[in-house]
């Protein structure tokens, strides 16, 4: 891989006593789209802010486009920051607002208006509101604004600190289209901070999953979704189904697995089927909801049998989603079907559910 | 225009307004238009007489020495207008950014003075501007300036009581406005590549423009009625407007005479209000006067 435009290694940053981050290091490629995912409070902002000139380093080294960045003020930076509430200027009209790192670096009125004016076109934005101030505008339009400002100074790096949070569903949804295609037209590294894990997902190329201050897994897409590193990053996404699971010899060796709570024979996991961050404590088997169906009679060789109760069902159109009460297991098992006109069990019914352990994912807590 | 006839018809919002309506008829423009009334009397053997004739007010406009006082007030306010603001407005910021951590103890501090009695303050500075006082001492011990300044009983004087008696008003509005600006701004501003003296140029100091001007407003107001410091710290060499109106009432016995200087300077104080309100309105994009 070509020299990363950003790399930041062994970042460590303490608020007097509490530190919020313990040596946490990153790569950012030239053009990547990058994703720092977590919980409130696992130092991700911290580390954009860091990355932003806006917090300093406690220890490690942080360089941008090659150049070590310690002491190297925001105004100076290479970056450019959209904010979580944009932080538009409100006395400066919406030319102002984006033109403002143009009029910084002095360029000419004509050059700055032209530029403006682009912007607002690659933004999809109404050349009327020019002369608007942010506050008459709708909260996509002060969206399309920010982001709008952050990149007409054609910045090496954009900064996006959970810029959609606050947005509605529908209005997220094309923000998120819209911020994909403007990545791949643009071919500006992008660092997004969110704690949406399918945000994350839809947008980025790399993800880094972070948890109380420090790194859990770095990894695309599909690796994050379908190798994550432990329970914790694959709980991260949506719904999913750990089954507590028994685990005897090596991974060389082959890794046996079985469990008390399923009518069925102990299984060797394939290598692919593990992750490599496997470690002491407890381990379960990941069963994702789109791989565990009904059963009609007896389970079929290599396949995994539970009886439960149906707790609740919810018709969600193209899927039907089931959640399951299984004796012995603290969540009820959740399943999506594909969507049919006929329901295939009703709320207190019996059943059996049966999925393949060979194709579940071993992963530890 | 839909939505006050709406105002006008709700009950509950005319009875919630009414109280203070009537105090403000009944104390304050009652008084007004029989001040106004009064100068269209005359006195004779200091006896009020209820006529309606234009004398005060002829004997007003041919008489210089009125409005040499009246316009070394104006002038005297916009001085303190303009050197409060820059007392007040440094100190603002400084309690919004480096001495936010001690911000709430020294704004305590600033209130302790600013509740001291006004009389006992402005005595007080007496101890500090004779001749043989605290200033005097402190120059002359640090070997500056010559031996004794004359500072009290001069125009300086009062103007130093104005300042010290009113920038706390400034202040405490323009911490307002500066502690109300989103810090992401500013970091915004660093972020688009500007210095700290131009992010306080292009966002702070016009973030902060309400309280500037409501501090500046009130500074001006407060100091036209000034008549402590002038008469205290001033000594009466250049009386200001309030020393005027009160001698006409008091001394000269010429309730007319005082009353028609008393609209004068609220006319005068009235047209410079005017004045500066259509020079912020006229740089103010009139889309962002109606979002303030």
């Amino acid at each position: 891989m070509a020299t990363p435009i950003i790399d930041a290694s062994h970042i460590v940053k303490d608020y007097g006593r509490v530190r919020a981050l313990h040596g946490v290091s990153l790569e950012v490629g030239a053009g990547e789209f990058v994703a720092l995912v977590g919980p409130s409070g696992c130092g991700k902002t911290t580390l954009l802010k860091i990355l932003a000139g806006f917090e300093d380093i406690t220890e490690g080294r942080l360089e941008i486009e090659g150049k070590d960045m310690r002491g190297v003020p925001a105004a100076s930076r290479p970056t450019r920051m959209v904010f979580q509430k944009l932080a538009l200027f409100p006395h400066k009209t919406v030319a102002q607002n984006i033109g403002f790192p143009l009029k910084l670096q002095k360029f000419d009125r004509a050059e700055i208006d032209r530029r403006v004016v682009a912007m607002l076109e690659l933004m999809h934005l109404n050349p009327d509101y020019l002369d608007r101030f942010p506050a008459q505008l709708s909260g996509g339009e002060q969206q399309r604004v920010a982001l709008a400002r952050a990149l007409v100074s054609h910045p090496g790096v954009l900064l996006l600190d959970e810029p959609m949070s606050a947005l509605d569903a529908k209005l997220k949804k094309s923000l998120q289209a819209e911020l994909k295609k403007l990545h791949r037209e643009l071919g500006t590294s992008f660092v997004l901070v969110t704690h949406d894990l399918e945000e994350a997902m839809m947008l980025a190329d790399k993800i880094c999953v972070m948890r109380a201050g420090r790194m859990v897994q770095i990894g695309t897409p599909t690796d994050i979704y379908y190798r994550p590193a432990n329970m914790f990053v694959a709980g991260f996404i949506g719904e999913t189904n750990f089954l507590p699971v028994d685990v005897s010899g090596t991974l060389e060796g082959g890794l046996t697995v079985g469990s008390p709570l399923v009518a069925g024979q102990p299984v060797v996991m394939e290598s692919g089927n593990v992750s490599e961050f496997l470690g002491e404590g407890n381990k379960a088997l990941l069963i994702r909801p789109e791989s565990i169906g009904f059963l009609a009679g007896e389970p079929g060789p290599g396949q995994w049998m539970l009886t439960g109760v149906v707790e609740e069902y919810f018709i969600k159109g193209s899927s039907t989603q089931y959640r399951v009460r299984v004796a012995g297991l603290d969540a009820p098992v959740v399943m999506d079907l594909p969507g049919s006109f006929e329901l295939p069990a009703q709320v207190g019914e019996e059943v059996r559910i049966g999925f393949e352990p060979m194709r579940a994912f071993l992963l530890s807590e | 225009m839909k939505s006050q006839s709406k105002t006008w018809n709700d009950p509950v919002l005319v009875a919630a307004v009414a109280p203070l309506a009537i105090v403000m008829l009944v104390f304050f423009l009652v008084p007004l238009a029989m001040t106004a009334l009064l100068t269209f009397q005359t006195t004779q053997y200091y006896r009020l007489q209820w006529t309606w004739d234009l004398t005060i007010w002829t004997e007003i406009f041919s008489k210089p020495h009125y409005w040499t006082i009246m316009l070394r007030t104006v002038g005297m306010a916009l001085i303190c207008v303009v050197i409060s603001i820059l007392i007040a407005f440094p100190t603002a910021y400084a309690l919004t950014t480096r001495l936010k951590t001690y911000s709430a103890q020294i704004q305590i501090l600033i209130i302790f003075a600013f509740l001291t009695d006004a009389v006992l303050k402005t005595f007080g500075w007496i101890l500090v501007l004779d001749r043989q006082g605290v200033a005097n001492w402190l120059l002359s011990y640090l070997g500056l300036g010559p031996e004794a300044m004359d500072i009290l009983f001069t125009p300086t004087g009062t103007m130093i009581g104005m300042v010290y008696n009113l920038a706390v008003y400034p202040m405490f509005t323009i911490y307002l406005s500066l502690a109300r600006i989103d810090r992401d701004l500013v970091l915004a501003s660093y972020d688009a590549g500007a210095s700290r003296i131009r992010t306080f140029f292009e966002v702070t100091l016009p973030l902060s423009r309400p309280g500037l001007y409501s501090g500046a407003v009130l500074v001006f107001v407060l100091s036209l009625g000034a008549f402590l410091e002038p008469k205290v710290l001033g000594g009466g060499t250049s009386p200001l407007a309030s020393e005027l109106i009160r001698q006409s009432f008091e001394t000269r016995v010429n309730w007319p005479l005082g009353a028609a200087l008393t609209i004068v300077l609220i006319v005068i104080g009235a047209l410079t209000l005017a004045l500066a309100a259509a020079f912020v309105f006229r740089r103010t994009p009139a889309a962002r006067r109606e979002l303030a």
